[in-house]
């Protein structure tokens, strides 16, 4: 490789070397001078909106924005002249005169920050979330870097009514300096387009078209925008007077597959707010509505179960977990094998999932591990299992020539795979969509297949061996006749490309001939070499089925050595779980199948919140969730991802794995008495070599097994419209989730009645 | 009508740097940019609806209600400022309860300020529709109105 030719330049008298293609901004930066800035951002395209990053440059005219000129070679540059200082007061006073600046100037300003004396004045005053104290706001350090102690210039307030109607942020335009950081991240980074600047002059404010609401707009209330914001004109609601947070701590999000890396801020043992990590390989920041905003009102619900309960036959009351370990302990000791069924969540920890599986076989000495997610798929289990544990990576997307996606949106959910999609379309790769309603990808897509999901494995059928003829097969006629021609044309442009990816959403799972669907992916796969992508909401299967908390899989059986993830037949006896068999003891651990699970004597109820149901549980146990406890899962695309504890366990709630073990310890069986998280992993490493390794990608076998895993109990068709965790829906915890629920819905009405 | 945006839109390419040109085919064969033709022109270019709005709504020219029956444009340019333009406007703007811009509910008038209209020996002047009225005051305004339903 040829050396990269270094351009040099002088700053402030300083000669220093960078790399071509920086602008002025970058390698002042990079060379530690200070330039004063507010609307550029990393890594967002410059846009040159605030003009105080205004250098002198020998050779150019006037007072360029830094931001926005690339170095050149021999290029001299002052940052600090006293022209360019009083310029940049200047345009901050211009920029403060729309701008409620009573915060900025005060003259409490330093005991405010020390004792907080003045902070609800300034919030009342300024209407804005930060206070001084806070040190969250860029326009308070840049005011205080520039040195600007007053404004010489009226304040101008807008008046813009404050918007409160939409979930989750609200915003307070009369505090915007319209740097355009909001409209850039929406358009350039989330590739979403919600937003962007409306009317011009003074009038000119940033929201979608038409006055519409943000919901009613296709926001994905992804929170980026409120993320970058330098001022308090965006505000996230149910964390904005809570100040600033003193903790953070980088986790797992663990409301679906795809394992993003989220930054949870937490102060005074509370999450407060979840941020994206933009450096996180796995979504590189593109965490959705769920992971962004859907946590600390999840995990800190006024519903939370805080201590063991009993029901009596005059109610529920609470009990010690002495007591509660020693009842459980009791009703599951001296019962057959068969007569005791444990379900269990795969949003749970891989270590919480070793332990149950652990708990099932020693203690109860059976195979009865269950999860609802059986029910959900019936026969189509094993094949989703398949095509899950065989995922590729999402990388492979925008490398692809030709991408296929099925049932699958991502305006509220997976968004790292759909903005992945939205740029490979944009960067000229063939797009299709199939789907019954509308979905946010339709835009980018060549043709859209709008066709009811008890037929995509027709269509599918025709897709893959498409010739006008087959209108003579009964089954494809209408097909043929509505579709024939976009299939032959874009048939011709996936045969021509070599790399072909096909996205399949959750909606698969609740589709009528959800096998016959699968089959054919199994079938792109294997024999057309598609790579496929499953975007599905059981956030660790995974890791389920790596640890063994499955019906006959014994933990690290699944997995193959080495990274590839070629085939590899091993037979496993996976035994059809009976869902209908009435037992004596029932045990849910993290999940809430009411409708699914068999009669029962008694009823163990182990979660963080309680499910509405008309079953009342015999024994409640109050678990505590992922941001309580550590632990790692498995990501769809296989990696091992850490969970990190974040806050204490919420009142008297405990962790999974403490609870199994301290009946297990109670009942005498079993050798699982842990005192950590670490353990755990101890006794996994027994079954997988180096776990948890954080940097290598486990692989699996391929399942080849005959058999169904379970029944179907009755059709659960439409199911995954609805988001949950542990079992419940997250729209009965969150309110912006239930606002953003509706919506869909009526979405998917409205485009009903128009068919 | 979604033949005839068709029809407009067949005539560009589908990048967004022809935004603008689509906007105002669009315009002259309509009066205006309804809704439904943003949704059009979104599919067309493949941006979405907000970034049109926000591109449309900054440049005065694009209008997004249907227009109304006859259009009244008071003139503020130098000469007719002076002679009492600004007054005639804001009876206008009074005496139909709607600012510059906007379109009576009724949908009877537009209501548009222009700079000049090029004849500033009438002014203070007036055009509504096509036809020019020199000279204007308060009260032959108020009767010439009439004359448009
Ligand atoms: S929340 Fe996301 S999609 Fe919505 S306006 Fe902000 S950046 Fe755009
Ligand atoms: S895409 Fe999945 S993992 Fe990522 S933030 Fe959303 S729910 Fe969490
Ligand atoms: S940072 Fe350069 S103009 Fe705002």
């Amino acid at each position: 490789m040829t050396k990269e030719k270094r351009l040099s330049i002088t700053i402030d008298n300083r000669n220093v070397e960078v790399r071509p293609g920086l602008t002025i901004l970058q390698a002042a930066r990079e060379n530690n001078v200070f330039i004063p800035s507010l609307c550029t951002l990393e890594p967002l395209p410059s846009y040159g909106a605030c003009r105080l990053c205004v250098v002198e440059v020998d050779g150019l005219r006037g007072f360029p924005t830094s931001c926005t000129t690339p170095v050149e070679d021999g290029m001299v540059i002052r940052t600090d002249t006293a022209e360019i200082k009083s310029l940049r007061q200047e345009v901050l006073k211009l920029l403060l005169s729309e701008h409620p600046a009573s915060c900025l100037f005060c003259t409490e300003q330093n005991e405010c920050k020390q004792f907080q004396g003045t902070i609800r004045k300034v919030g009342v005053t300024t209407g804005c979330r930060y206070c001084p104290n806070d040190n969250r706001c860029e326009l308070q350090q840049v005011t205080e870097k520039i040195g600007l102690t007053e404004t010489s210039y009226p304040v101008y307030y807008r008046g813009f009514p404050v918007e409160k109607y939409d979930p989750f942020y609200d915003r307070d335009y009369n505090l915007c300096i319209l740097c355009g950081r909001c409209v850039r991240v929406c358009n350039n980074v989330r590739l979403n387009g919600t937003l962007s600047f409306k009317q011009r002059g003074k009038l000119t404010t940033i929201g979608p078209a038409f006055e519409r609401s943000h919901l009613e707009a296709g926001c994905e209330f992804c929170g980026a925008c409120v993320t970058v914001c330098p001022t308090g004109a965006l505000s996230t609601k149910v964390s904005k007077w809570y100040g600033k947070p003193d903790n953070q701590v980088s986790t797992t999000c663990s409301y679906c597959s795809v394992g993003c890396q989220i930054l949870l801020q937490t102060k005074n043992n509370e999450v407060l707010d979840a941020l994206p990590d933009y450096e996180s390989p796995v979504d590189h920041g593109l965490i959705c509505v769920k992971g962004r905003f859907a946590i600390p009102e999840y995990v800190h619900s006024a519903l939370r179960l805080s201590s063991p309960q009993r029901l009596t036959p005059v109610g529920y009351e609470d009990i010690s977990w002495e007591q509660a370990i020693t009842e459980a302990a009791e009703k599951l000791s001296g019962i057959k094998p068969e007569d005791c069924l444990v379900m269990v969540s795969p949003q749970l920890t891989n270590e919480d999932l070793f332990v149950t599986q652990q708990f099932v076989r020693q203690v109860m000495g059976s195979e009865n591990i269950g999860s609802s997610m059986m029910s959900d798929l019936g026969n189509s289990l094993q094949m989703f299992m398949d095509l899950v544990l065989h995922t590729d990576f999402f990388d492979v997307i925008e490398k692809a020539e030709g991408v296929f996606t099925i049932g699958f949106d991502s305006t509220y959910g997976y968004s790292p795979i759909g903005i992945s999609v939205k740029k490979a379309a944009q960067k000229g790769t063939t797009l299709i969509t199939l789907d019954s309603v509308d979905s946010n990808l339709d835009m980018l897509s060549e043709t859209v297949f709008k066709i009811e999901p008890s037929r995509w494995a027709d269509f599918l059928d025709l897709f893959l061996d498409y010739s006008p003829k087959r209108s003579s097969e009964k089954r494809l006629a209408d097909l043929v006749s509505l579709w024939g021609d976009d299939i032959e044309r874009v048939n011709k442009l996936f045969l021509k490309s070599s790399s072909n990816v096909v996205i399949v959403g959750p909606k698969l799972i609740g589709a009528t001939d959800a096998q016959g669907v699968m089959e054919k992916l199994i079938k792109m796969r294997d024999t057309f070499s598609w790579k496929v992508i499953v975007a599905h909401p059981y956030t660790n299967l995974a890791g389920m089925l790596a640890m063994g908390a499955f019906p006959g899989i014994k933990p690290g059986e699944l997995l193959s050595d080495g990274d590839s993830r070629s085939p590899l037949t091993v037979q496993t006896n996976l035994s059809p779980l009976d869902l209908k068999k009435r037992r004596k003891v029932v045990y849910l651990i993290g999940e809430a199948p009411f409708d699914v699970i068999p009669e029962c004597d008694y009823l163990i109820y182990q979660n963080g919140l309680p499910a509405e149901s008309s079953r009342q549980p015999d024994l409640i146990l109050p678990a505590s969730l992922f941001t309580e406890s550590g632990g790692t899962m498995m990501s769809v695309e296989g990696r091992v991802l850490p969970i990190q504890k974040a806050v204490e366990p919420y009142m008297n709630s405990k962790p999974d794995w403490w609870i199994m073990s301290n009946i297990a310890e109670k009942m005498n069986k079993g050798k699982m008495k842990y005192k950590d998280v670490s353990s755990i992993q101890g006794e996994i490493r027994k079954h997988i070599k180096g776990f948890p390794n954080i940097k290598k990608r486990l692989a699996f076998s391929k399942i080849n097994v005959k058999g169904t895993g379970a029944v179907q109990v009755k059709s659960r068709e439409g199911i995954f419209t609805q988001d949950s965790y542990r079992g419940i829906p997250l729209a009965e915890v969150v309110m912006g989730m239930k606002a953003i629920e509706e919506r869909v819905q009526s979405i998917s009405c409205s485009d009903k009645e128009a068919q | 009508m979604s033949e005839t945006i068709e029809a407009v839109l067949t005539q560009y390419s589908r990048k967004s740097d022809d935004l603008i040109p689509i906007l105002q085919g669009v315009q002259k064969e309509f009066g205006y940019v309804s809704l439904e033709s943003v949704k059009k022109i979104s599919r067309y270019l493949r941006i979405t609806e907000n970034q049109i709005y926000g591109v449309s709504s900054f440049y005065a020219q694009f209008r997004f209600d249907p227009p109304g029956r006859h259009s009244i444009k008071a003139c503020l340019g130098t000469a007719c400022h002076v002679r009492g333009g600004a007054t005639l406007l804001e009876m206008l703007e009074r005496g139909l309860g709607i600012s510059c811009g906007e379109t009576t509910p009724d949908k009877r008038f537009d209501l548009e300020r222009v700079a000049c209209l090029g004849c500033c020996a009438l002014s203070p002047v007036v055009q509504i529709d096509k036809n020019i009225y020199s000279r204007m005051t308060v009260t032959k305004l108020t009767e010439l109105l009439k004359e448009y339903e």
